[in-house]
């Protein structure tokens, strides 16, 4: 680093001149380090709020909450109705927990509901303590709608990401060193796709896809065939943005010495057996950097998602959005939703940060 | 056996290899991405309404001219184009605050691996979740950061739902969440300068600032190229952060271009006009962005 050398250059030299100098590498030293600690803060921030935000109710959304909020009693004389409103509870479900047989008004408060069923204060209690500051929490995850989405995200991220990578080694390895004039009609070819807006290319291809679905039998009406063909469409438009890969295969690929290709050809190994058994093991750094930059890029895609898969069988962030226009006015479940939606992925960055730096700075020499 | 010589040379082998490992993933590629614009093009001549309206009338070069002669469509693309051209020149300038000075910043301290995690984080978040962090903070009655300032004494509070509000944060909470991005892009520009030219700039008695404009930046103008096409084609096409905005549902601030098209094309009744004006709009630009993309790597190559 340049900061190293300055300091062998003037360490040489003596004087009131160079004293000067060291004194403000020091201070910018000091200021560089204080600049760094609050930069991390300010951005650690909104994600430490989004977290806290995730267990304050929505009737105290107006006062400031900097650390978790303290847990809630209920009100005995709240009203059934507007309890279950606030936690966003389902009534058959809460009378089946609770064991009642009867009609329950909507308006009865919570201690009349113990009288008329013969059930104690403190079963009362307990059961609605519970969701206090945890509704948003226990909303999102007791239903079955949450994990469906996140094994549907999952599945299509794995098989968009082996199915990139295997597609870019190929084309890849077709296109190394770039020499022959079909090789660099591609290769451009291919850095076109990096700058298209989605927005331009989405509905054009929205109405071809519709077509191509309809001449499928059974995609009409919910159903296995519908969900496999909705989720393979989707992974095939993660597959074909191969722009990136092919850029990151392309050059790792061209780096490695022919002199490798031909030894395998004179062992009478043909094409196929060299990218199989020579190529794939060579390219492990470059297969985890197209991995490290492409996950985040596939869980955080929203559009083709949303636009191509039905409601009831979306991916994660399709989903969450989808709770803004059902639980409109419960920020505690919404926000609830977005923390869980970049739980995953945050934990998977911290686990493998070195190869996501790694990967990321690899990546920005391709550009 | 005697093997059938299919292929008169080598080279011809070769060749013929390459053309099968290609074509998966071009075939996807091309039946993906190119192909719909050429299904597509018969619609811009036509007034299909919606997906469903599958014989529509011909109608010329209407739909081209509409955003001149309709005036609410004229008004409503003037007015999300406009919102775009801020908020891509406000970001455009996030770029620089955030990417360009951490990277120098790195540079100059030396590479934190603990730092570089933190400011790469928000990538993590996807853009829909910074949207709604937008809310979460800058909300005029709920937002966390406006509570803060109202419990400070402030009396003027930063309001998302105000046009002023998306304009000035959302270009910030977007340069935030890309920083880590901008940065690897721009150390890595600084990182390819030749050491010698920077030793010898200090040998010789320049300043931070001439070493920064004589030196640093004329050898980093490749990353500055990269930097911008990104910056553009990302700003030009925001929509995920006006989704969380409510701009599917009534959010006319949050009313960006690519959100008045997909409000045309899916639910607004105004398909073949959509596709058309999309066109009308990205064209010009992904024309820019190619030119660019050129332009870099003739730089790089010599």
């Amino acid at each position: 680093m340049p900061s190293g050398r300055t300091g062998r250059i003037t360490s040489d030299t003596r004087g009131g001149w160079t004293a000067s100098i060291s004194r403000r590498k020091l201070l910018f030293k000091i200021v560089a380090t204080w600049f760094m600690v609050i930069y991390s803060i300010a951005t650690i921030f909104p994600f430490y709020v989004l977290f806290i935000r995730t267990f304050v109710s929505t009737k105290e959304a107006s006062t400031l909450h900097l650390w978790l909020p303290p847990s809630q009693e209920i009100h005995l004389d709240a009203q059934i109705g507007n309890v279950a409103v606030f936690y966003n509870l389902d009534l058959r479900q809460v009378k089946k927990d609770l064991g009642i047989k009867g009609y329950v008004a909507p308006r009865d408060t919570l201690r009349d509901i113990a009288e008329k069923n013969n059930i104690s204060l403190d079963t009362i209690r307990d059961y609605f303590n519970r969701y206090g500051i945890f509704t948003g929490w226990i909303t999102l995850t007791s239903g079955s709608e949450f994990w469906s989405a996140l094994v549907r995200s999952l599945i299509i991220i794995a098989v968009s990401l082996v199915g990139i990578c295997f597609l870019s080694i190929l084309t890849g390895s077709a296109l190394a060193g770039l020499r022959r004039r079909y090789q660099t009609t591609i290769y451009n070819l291919y850095l076109l796709e990096m700058v298209i807006p989605p927005m331009l290319i989405v509905v054009p291809q929205f109405v071809m896809v519709q077509y191509l679905q309809g001449l499928l039998p059974g995609t009409d009406q919910p159903g296995l065939t519908r969900w496999v063909v909705q989720i393979l469409t989707v992974i095939l438009i993660f597959i074909k943005g191969g722009a990136f890969s092919t850029m990151v295969f392309t050059a790792a690929i061209g780096a490695i010495p022919r002199e490798i290709e031909e030894s395998s050809q004179i062992d009478g190994a043909n094409r196929w057996q060299y990218i199989r058994h020579i190529l794939m093991p060579l390219l492990k750094v470059p297969i985890a950097t197209v991995v490290v930059i492409l996950m985040p890029d596939f869980w955080n895609r929203f559009l083709e998602p949303y636009v191509y898969l039905d409601q009831a069988n979306t991916t994660v962030l399709p989903l969450i959005q989808g709770f803004a226009g059902k639980y409109s006015t419960n920020f505690q479940v919404i926000f609830t939703g977005v923390f869980i939606s970049l739980l995953p992925l945050v934990i998977v960055y911290l686990i493998f940060r070195r190869w996501f730096i790694r990967g990321v700075m690899a990546g920005a020499v391709k550009g | 056996m005697v093997a059938i010589p299919l292929f008169r040379t080598l080279q011809q082998r070769r060749v013929a290899e390459d053309v099968v490992l290609l074509a998966p993933q071009l075939l996807l590629y091309v039946g993906l991405t190119l192909l719909p614009f050429l299904v597509a093009l018969p619609m811009l001549f036509t007034n299909q309404t919606n997906f469903q309206h599958t014989h529509p009338d011909y109608i010329g070069f209407e739909n081209f001219t509409r955003i001149f002669t309709d005036p609410i469509v004229s008004r409503e693309y003037v007015d999300a184009l406009r919102r775009t051209v801020v908020f891509t020149v406000l970001n455009y300038l996030m770029v620089y605050v955030f990417g360009l000075s951490l990277a120098l910043l790195i540079y100059e301290v030396g590479f934190q691996s603990a730092f570089f995690t933190v400011v790469y984080l928000p990538m993590m978040a996807s853009a829909l979740a910074v949207g709604w962090m937008a809310d979460m903070l800058f909300s005029q009655s709920t937002g966390t950061i406006n509570l803060i300032l109202k419990e400070l004494g402030f009396q003027r509070l930063v309001d998302i739902n105000q046009p002023s509000g998306v304009a000035i944060i959302l270009p910030i909470l977007t340069g935030w969440r890309w920083a880590g991005f901008n940065m690897a892009i721009f150390l890595s520009g600084l990182l390819s300068i030749p050491t010698e030219t920077i030793e010898a700039s200090i040998v010789d008695g320049a300043s931070y600032w001439q070493r920064l404009v004589k030196i640093y930046f004329p050898q980093m103008v490749p990353s500055f190229i990269i930097a911008t096409v990104f910056c553009l084609i990302g700003s030009f096409g925001i929509f995920d952060e006006a989704i969380a905005l409510g701009a599917l549902i009534g959010n006319q601030e949050a009313r960006f271009l690519a959100i008045l098209f997909f409000i045309y094309a899916f639910t607004g009744n105004k398909l073949a006009l959509s596709v058309t004006m999309a066109l009308q709009t990205f064209v010009p630009l992904v024309v820019v962005a190619v030119l660019l993309q050129r332009l870099q790597r003739r730089l790089e190559y010599h």
